[in-house]
């Protein structure tokens, strides 16, 4: 297949699932699919991260939800905020985009935490430590309560990144009738996933990008020509990191509040589906990705009611889940390769 | 200290048992199971399904009440079903994924989406609200040093004899020692006349028999519910990993060490108001014990970096 022909078939899906949201929702469907295309901009940046561990230098990580949570919580205690269970004001902070880049500063020093000692396991070893280190961030974050808030979680930091909001979305979100707020996030997420785009073509066919794709196909090889396959794969580890931190970072912007309870691994294994979904080892993948998958969680609660005569949110949350599941089982067991990916760069057997 | 003690050895056995059920099936299949804890989570919530009192508040399925069976045939049927459930997710999937040759990291992702799945299935089935089975309130006792009720004795008793009897089992018996010609070489098996399909349909119906009962031991100290197999899980993962993934012996070892770290921890003085993080120090151990000894304390060394 050639990548024109995925394209049109990526997008023709893509078009397909946002027309049957206008076609199923009678109400603010506007709203639905701007709520959507925040969620679906901000997971396609955090699968952008998890595609350059896995799929461009095979790095099993399972603890991406934890590079998420660090930025996260680094950017958003350092801005203005009120944490905690007294819910106490902190109205002194740094500049927004200071803040926001020692948050993926702090993404990548943790990537380089974790990925120090773990890199040199074999990938199902790999797996298991990068998701228990995640679990670890977790269960620190939610105990350090004075810190972080704990359980109470982080609130009203929101203003600092809607001040920046330019006029013109005002205007647009009432002819559209959408909450102003979420269209921003939605914006800025998309201008991130573009550049972000653009920055990862320029690389993925530098040196550093091959060499980094040699180190996924044969590591051997890589030393043999005398480049330091160890420290291509922290780099890589960094970089995908710090690319997950701003995606934690939007995610706490769009849900306005900031919990521990986001970063459980089941949203490491939601990114998985992304990629898998959009094509292992491809830059465009993810975007596709995770536009399609977020129409499928969307459309799931219609599912649900055709299920059960009155779903609950329980109901509602497990079929939705489950198909989740069963999304997963079906890629991997069909099409392993996504809509995006190639079979020859999928990288499946353990090293 | 010594309360925490008896704690630690009750969890230990848990994880025990459930660290040898993942330690056997990744020796002999080499798949890493992350629906491991499914299989822990199945064996508690069936229990609860068959035991409790169809007069008792808990609902099944938007409607189902539960089927008030005996306590004892309960954990019967729910240990033939979980080894019902192993069998068939060998038969329906996983022998089929090796007929077809998939990597291990694509099996893995599999197991992910299978554990997905489940834990959604269950909160379905059983609802989000915690679950205890129909078993009288007992007083703590003194045993030796432990402070345990009756039921907790007989839990770590029956826990230890199951791993004795899984010992025996896997040392003497014909099935036992094919299992582990099969996890020492699959192709020197097969060419030594073993039928390694069987042995791994064996072992996946042992192994989730072995899982459902740790589940049910979980489900009689603490309660049951819908998630409680990957809260787990990664317990018997540090379990696993701590002995020496592969090997029975050390992950009896290791679940063991890793169940009782995790509850004598909450006594240690910079533990103290912390105790929701316990599970944070045997996962730390766990990442501390790959770096130092990969293989873990029992396991063989082999090519594991």
């Amino acid at each position: 297949m050639t990548d024109l022909k995925r394209n049109l078939i990526g997008l023709s899906l893509i078009v397909f699932s946002i027309g049957s949201i206008y076609l199923l929702n009678d109400e603010g469907p506007t709203r639905i699919f701007i709520n959507l295309m925040a969620f679906a901009g901000i997971y396609a940046i955090s699968a952008i991260g998890l595609n350059i561990h896995f799929g461009w230098t095979g790095l099993i990580n399972f603890g991406h939800a934890a590079f998420m949570g660090v930025g996260a919580y680094t950017t958003i205690l350092l801005i203005p905020h009120a944490a905690g269970r007294e819910g106490s004001i902190n109205e002194e902070g740094l500049p927004l985009f200071l803040a926001i880049l020692i948050g993926l500063v702090a993404s990548a020093i943790f990537g380089l935490i974790i990925g120090l000692p773990a890199i040199r396991l074999r990938g199902d070893y790999l797996a298991i430590v990068t998701i228990a280190s995640s679990e670890i961030f977790r269960l620190v974050v939610r105990d350090q309560e004075d810190l972080t808030g704990g359980v109470y979680g982080v609130i009203s930091f929101s203003d600092v990144f809607q001040d920046i909001r330019p006029k013109f979305l005002e205007d647009l979100s009432l002819r559209l009738d959408v909450s102003v707020g979420q269209l921003w996030v939605a914006t800025f997420s998309w201008i991130m996933v573009i550049l972000l785009v653009f920055l990862l073509k320029r690389l993925q066919n530098s040196p550093w990008g091959r060499a980094l794709r040699a180190v996924r196909e044969d590591e051997d090889a890589v030393r043999a020509l005398g480049k330091n396959a160890v420290w291509l794969k922290l780099q890589s580890f960094m970089l995908g990191a710090s690319i997950a931190g701003l995606s934690g970072i939007l995610l706490a912007f769009n849900y306005g509040t900031l919990q521990v309870e986001m970063f459980v691994p089941l949203l490491t294994f939601y990114i998985w589906a992304i990629m898998i979904l959009g094509g292992v080892g491809s830059i465009s993948g993810p975007i596709f990705g995770s536009i399609l998958f977020w129409a499928f969680i969307s459309e799931t609660d219609q599912l649900a009611s055709l299920i059960f005569e009155n779903a609950d949110g329980q109901q509602i949350a497990g079929v939705r889940f489950m198909l989740v599941g069963v999304l997963i089982i079906a890629l991997m067991i069909l099409r392993p390769s996504g809509i995006m990916g190639k079979k020859e760069e999928l990288l499946l057997d353990v090293k | 200290m010594l309360d925490q003690l008896g704690n630690g050895l009750l969890l230990g056995i848990i994880i025990s048992v459930a660290s040898v059920a993942l330690s056997l099936l990744y020796g002999v299949t080499r798949i890493v199971n992350f629906a491991h804890g499914e299989i822990i989570a199945l064996g508690a919530i069936m229990a609860s399904f068959f035991s409790n009192l169809p007069t008792s508040r808990y609902i099944f399925l938007e409607n189902t009440s539960p089927l008030g069976l005996s306590f004892e045939l309960s954990l019967a049927l729910s240990i033939m079903i979980c080894g019902i459930f192993g069998a068939l997710l060998e038969l329906c999937v996983f022998r089929p994924l090796r007929r077809n040759d998939f990597g291990n990291i694509a099996v893995l992702v599999i197991t992910i989406g299978i554990s997905i799945f489940l834990r959604h299935l269950y909160l379905i089935f059983a609802s989000s609200k915690p679950q205890d089975y129909p078993l009288d309130l007992q007083r703590r006792q003194q045993y030796f040093i432990f402070d345990l009720t009756p039921r907790d004795f007989k839990i770590i008793v029956y826990g230890i004899l199951i791993m004795v009897i899984f010992g025996l089992f896997i040392s003497f018996t014909s099935i036992g020692k094919q299992m582990r010609a099969v996890r020492d070489s699959t192709e020197l098996a097969n060419i030594s006349g073993i039928n390694s399909d069987r042995i791994i349909l064996y072992t996946w119906i042992l192994s989730s028999m072995l899982a459902g009962t740790a589940g049910i031991f979980q489900g009689m100290i603490n309660d049951v519910r819908w998630n409680m197999g990957f809260l787990i899980l990664l317990l018997v993962f540090a379990g696993t990993v701590l002995g020496g993934i592969g090997t029975s012996f050390g992950a009896m070892v290791g679940g063991f060490i890793i169940g009782i770290v995790v509850q004598v921890s909450v006594a240690l003085p910079f533990m103290e108001g912390h105790a929701e993080a316990k599970n944070a120090i045997a996962l730390a151990i766990m990442i501390f014990i790959l770096l130092i000894r990969p293989q873990g304390i029992f396991g063989i060394k082999e090519r594991i970096s």
